[in-house]
């Protein structure tokens, strides 16, 4: 893949790629280093690429997204600390989030469950694509769907 | 079921606007240019070196097996059970290089495929 036209696919799906990782992580800022992070490492590997541009990248942004993850790991019990609350507070900054009640239940869900969510019913994604992206069964994707829904209830008054 | 599923919907976060998103992510791409280069470069190197050293072993051992059954040995006939273990590799040294030339060539085909999956 040339230069040229590898820019021209990050173009087209940019704005929905920095979505994705915004409504993963909570936070614009780490979201837009995440998404050219995935954007470098697709680049460096473009030569091999074949297939669906939009869903490869997914896939690379969602594993760079993991191993932000495993890098600065966020304690569980931390969510609903005053000071985890100051810190949502912070980036309730993010002006992308029309709901900020529904981006504070995204960040208490486990990651599997948001991701799963965030793709189906932000980004438009089948299951399948979104097994595709996630590396996971699509009975799975289902799974963490039904169960991502009833967690995010509790923390969401409708 | 269909609040929630409407609700999502209804509150998906908006698109960001690319500003100066693609000009920093140019800048990056620029950074690692070089990298790739190098990147591509050795995967290259690696490839040809695979298939040099494919080619390589076939001829060779094509070559062996065909000096071996043009030239056989002859054995020493002193009745130790080395000689009698070497006169029975003699009798089926044909079978016997037969199946390690197979298994080079499985080998090599194997290593030829699995190195083209990891690139």
């Amino acid at each position: 893949m040339t230069r040229e036209r590898f820019i021209s696919e990050v173009r087209a799906c940019q704005g929905r790629l920095r979505r994705f990782l915004a409504s993963l992580c909570g936070d614009a800022a780490l979201a837009d280093d995440l998404a050219q992070e995935a954007l470098v490492r697709a680049y460096v590997s473009s030569d091999r690429f074949v297939g669906n541009f939009k869903a490869w990248v997914f896939r690379i942004a969602y594993n760079c997204f993991i191993d932000n993850l495993r890098r600065v790991p966020v304690p569980a019990a931390s969510l609903d600390s005053p000071e985890a609350l100051h810190v949502a507070g912070e980036a309730a900054s993010d002006a992308s989030f029309r709901h900020e009640e529904l981006r504070r239940a995204l960040t208490r869900i486990p990651e599997k469950e948001r991701t799963a969510i965030v793709l189906h019913y932000f980004e438009d994604l089948p299951v399948k694509e979104i097994a595709s992206i996630m590396q996971i069964p699509a009975g799975t994707v289902k799974y963490h769907l039904s169960v991502g829904r009833d967690h995010l209830k509790q923390h969401i008054r409708l | 079921m269909k609040d929630i599923e409407q609700f999502l919907r209804e509150n998906a976060p908006e698109t960001p606007a690319e500003g100066q998103f693609l000009i920093e992510t140019n800048a990056r791409l620029n950074a690692v240019e070089g990298i790739k280069k190098e990147v591509d470069g050795v995967r290259r190197r690696g490839r040809i070196a695979l298939i040099v050293a494919l080619a390589a072993g076939l001829a060779l051992g094509c070559l062996i097996t065909l000096l071996v059954l043009l030239h056989p040995a002859q054995p020493a006939t002193d009745g130790t059970a080395l000689t009698k273990a070497l006169e029975a590799l003699q009798d089926k040294k044909e079978i016997l290089f037969g199946a390690i030339a197979c298994l080079a060539i499985a080998l090599g085909v194997v290593s030829v495929t699995r190195k083209r999956e990891t690139l």
